[in-house]
This record gives structure tokens, sequence and C-alpha cells, in this order.
């Protein structure tokens, strides 16, 4: 009975295990409007949460401003013009992703000129040592007085003798 | 000093200045861009009661709207100041005070009100579709509107010490007596 039982749940675990999520689920397609939904919510921040947005927010504000966006949707509204009244509600703190214009281009382009900054700072750091370091080679060595020249010398001589 | 040493230091202390203010400010500070707009009108059924109620029929006075909910424990602690500006002000023919219940229970906010009692009246915010209208953050939140239907004023957080004061000194008592004597 035992063994049976294994040998039907075995192939019917492997065969669920490699059908994709949505047929398992057996989820029908998303409507359009359900798409819209969620690619606006997506844009838009969950006020009572940590950076999360409307979309992936369980809070119940977050899931009425679902529907709020949903109904705004069916009533004809485009999705900038939804996102333009929770703007007129909420500030810019609504939006996960600030609006580029006016200062918030110095959060948006801020980093690279940071990073673009910093690399050519590098660059003539590094190349002026590295010029440094070529001059110091290039120079005469320094003059032996002439104590040690003669000793050197005869120690040539030596050595050839 | 070179050009670029100067631009530099510039930058390196323009990124302090802003660490510092990041610091020192209030986190929880965000700026309302609703202050001196329309107030968005509402209807309601009335806690309580159930009766209908809408914020047109407000028109012309001085409106205090306090989001508030039966879990919310700064709205406890604000709760005594609330009754005592209604107190203060209900005399007057031009103010009004509403309380909007903020993702709630109807049991629990009819018991709030029943234990810490209440002198106005509360609307159910059925939807969240007021609060959202009014970019509510948490509760308790409290805004003035004047006599034209312009939000002149917006307060997050408890009403209790400076707040308190500020409200009824700075804010309500001089709308309502430039409502009552236009001409000062």
């Amino acid at each position: 009975m035992k063994k049976n039982l294994i040998l039907t749940m075995v192939p019917l675990i492997l065969l669920f295990s490699a059908l994709p999520y949505d047929v398992m689920a057996g989820t029908v397609e998303e409507e359009e409007i359900d798409l819209q939904v969620r690619a606006i919510a997506k844009t838009l921040r969950c006020t009572i949460c940590q950076n999360e947005s409307i979309w992936e927010s369980q809070a119940p504000l977050a899931q009425q401003m679902r529907d709020l966006v949903k109904e705004r949707l069916m009533k004809g509204e485009s999705p900038n013009q939804i996102r333009a009244y929770f703007l007129s509600r909420y500030g810019d703190y609504i939006l996960l992703a600030p609006q580029k214009s006016g200062l918030n281009w110095l959060l948006w382009a801020g980093p690279f000129v940071l990073l673009a900054g910093g690399g050519l700072f590098l660059y003539r750091t590094l190349s002026r040592w590295v010029a440094q370091a070529g001059a110091e080679k290039q120079e005469a060595p320094p003059p032996i007085d002439d104590r040690l020249r003669k000793r050197i010398e005869a120690e040539q001589h030596s050595r050839e003798d | 000093m070179k050009t670029w040493h100067f631009i530099l230091v510039l930058v390196v202390a323009g990124l302090l200045t802003l660490f510092y203010k990041g610091l020192w400010g209030d986190p929880r500070a965000i700026p309302t861009v609703l202050i001196g707009t329309q107030a968005p009108t509402f209807s309601g059924p009335e806690v309580r009661t159930g009766e209908m109620m809408s914020m047109d029929s407000f028109r012309g006075k001085v409106v205090l709207i306090n989001f508030w909910a039966s879990w919310c424990l700064e709205c406890r602690t604000e709760h005594e100041n609330l009754l005592a500006i209604n107190r203060r002000f209900s005399q007057h023919p031009d103010f009004v005070m509403l309380g909007i219940n903020y993702q709630d229970r109807l049991d629990d906010a009819q018991k709030y009100l029943q234990v810490y009692g209440s002198n106005f009246d509360h609307l159910r915010d059925l939807k969240g579709a007021i609060s959202i209208d009014y970019g509510v953050y948490g509760v308790p939140e409290t805004f003035v509107i004047d006599p034209q239907g312009i939000i002149r004023y917006k307060y997050v957080g408890p009403l209790v010490g400076p707040a308190y004061t500020h409200l009824t000194e700075n804010i309500l008592q001089p709308l309502l007596e430039r409502r009552s004597f236009p001409s000062s």
C-alpha cells in the first residue's frame, strides 16, 4: 500500500515541479488594466512602509492606493495623470524614482559627475607620480668621493691580476 | 592653490553640509505640498450615527480636520486637547471640527469614542480615499481649512505642548478673528 502510494506520488511530484509556476497555479492571463495598475503601482512609494512600492506592500493603505489607481484607470485617466494626482497629494516623496527635473538632476547626474571627477583626479595624480619616478631614474648617479673611487679601482685591478 | 584644488574643497564642503543637514534634521519631516491648495471635498458616514456627512456643507467656515485611529497611541495622547479645542471654539458660528477615522474597524472606533468621549463628529474613511486625497502618511495628522476652502495648516503628530498652543493661538484664533472682523 505504502509502496503503491510512493510509486504514484513520485511521478506526480516530478511532473508538477517541472511545470512553470503559472500553469501550476492555474492563473489566467492578467488583463490589460491589471498590467497598467502594476506598472503604475511599481513607481509609487508606499508612504507607511520602508522603501517599498504600493505594488509590493501588503499594507491596507497600499492596497487602497492600488484600488484607487485601478479606479482612475477605469475612468479613463492616463498613467501620467494618475502619477500627477499622487504627486499633487504627497509631493516628490511618493515617487520611488525622483523626477528628472530641476534640482533633481543633481541626484541623477551627481554620482556620474563625482565618478568622472574622481577618475580625473586619480588619473592626474598617478600620471604625476609616474612622471616623477621616471625623472628620478634618468638622473645621474650620485657622485662618489675619491677614497671610494680609489678603493673600487684597486679592487678592479686586483681582480684583473 | 590650483583651481581644481579649490573645486575639490568646495565639493567636499558642500557634501559635508548636506550630510550635516541630513544627520540633524527630523527624518519624519516631509514637506507637504498641500498648503495653499484647495481642500478636497469628501463625504462619508458618521462613526456613531452612520448618517452621511459632506465637507461641502461646511463651505465658508474654518474647518479643523483631524485624522485618527483607535489603534494609534499618539491619538490618545492628543485626544483631551482636541476636546479642549472644540470646547473653546465651538461657540464660534464659523468653526467646525471633524475627525476622520483612518484604517480602522467600526466597532473599535465606536468603542474608542465611547471610552475617551467626543464633542464633535467623526467620519469613516471607508476606502482610504479621504486620507489619500489629503496626502496623509499616518495618524494623527491635523489640517486647518480657511473659509475659502484653502488648506492653511497641517501638523503631523500629536497636538500637545507647543504644537497645541501654536495651533490655537497662531492659527485658529487669527483665522476666526479675521472671519468675524473682515475690516481688521
